[in-house]
């Protein structure tokens, strides 16, 4: 998934900044690659049943408020999340909208190009249809900018690096687990 | 600097044509801003993490 936005945004954005490629091709095939990846992303937590494991309860309301008070009082919060912090939980839902909203609108704008399952045909929607269409695509696609530039300046901060290798390993450590996360709110088997 | 790009039909009228490009800009300014603040707020005022 993380692929195939890097490349979406290069072969959406590259072009403007001067560097001109034909990019149309690339950047549909890797919307419809991204569009597999994020339906089995969604099967597969539904086959899991982890799918609370993202759920925003109040454990994570009083999470915040801890956080906060404790950046005020500049000293270190003492309650630990369970699997994902509620930070990792906003970016999650952030970039779900996000790449939904882009998903949804590249599916529409693919009618307007030819590919190997059908021919153009751009009269699908009025002019005014279609303008909101790219609206929405392209603000989605411009928020992706901020949201990717963040997400790999915390994923190579050193005090985060131990998420960015469970993020792309799929473990942590018994001593990371012990010393970031409750274990009553993360039962882990083993 | 425009939001939004528009060109006109042929019957003269305005038709929207997506979001701007000169906001790519924008939205990469406030992720460098965002950025060196928080690295600023972690150097200068942030307890050390255990």
């Amino acid at each position: 998934m993380a692929v195939c936005v890097l490349v979406l945004l290069g072969t959406a954005f590259l072009p403007i900044v001067g560097l001109q490629f034909p990019w149309v091709a690339v950047h549909w095939m890797a919307g419809v690659v991204l569009a597999v990846a994020v339906l089995f992303h969604i099967v597969s937590v539904l086959a899991r049943g982890t799918w609370g494991s993202m759920w925003i309860g109040r454990a994570d309301l009083a999470d915040i408020v801890e956080v906060a008070g404790a950046a005020l009082r500049r000293t270190l919060p003492t309650r630990k999340p369970g699997k994902y912090s509620v930070a990792q939980k906003l970016i999650h839902h952030a970039f779900t909208l996000v790449v939904l909203t882009t998903l949804v609108t590249g599916g529409f704008l693919l009618l307007r190009i030819d590919t190997p399952w059908w021919q153009r045909n751009p009269y699908v929607f009025g002019d005014a249809t279609w303008g909101i269409v790219y609206v929405l695509h392209g603000i989605a696609a411009l928020m992706l900018v901020t949201m990717v530039m963040m997400h790999v300046y915390f994923a190579l901060r050193p005090e985060k690096l131990k998420f960015t290798r469970a993020m792309i390993l799929g473990w942590i450590t018994r001593r990371e687990f012990d010393e970031h996360h409750d274990k009553e709110r993360w039962q882990v088997d083993r | 600097m425009e939001l939004f790009r528009v060109s006109r039909d042929v019957y003269g009228r305005e038709v929207l044509q997506g979001m701007s490009w000169d906001l790519l800009w924008v939205f990469i300014g406030i992720g460098c801003v965002m950025i060196v603040a928080h690295a600023a707020y972690r150097m200068l005022f942030a307890p050390k993490q255990r």
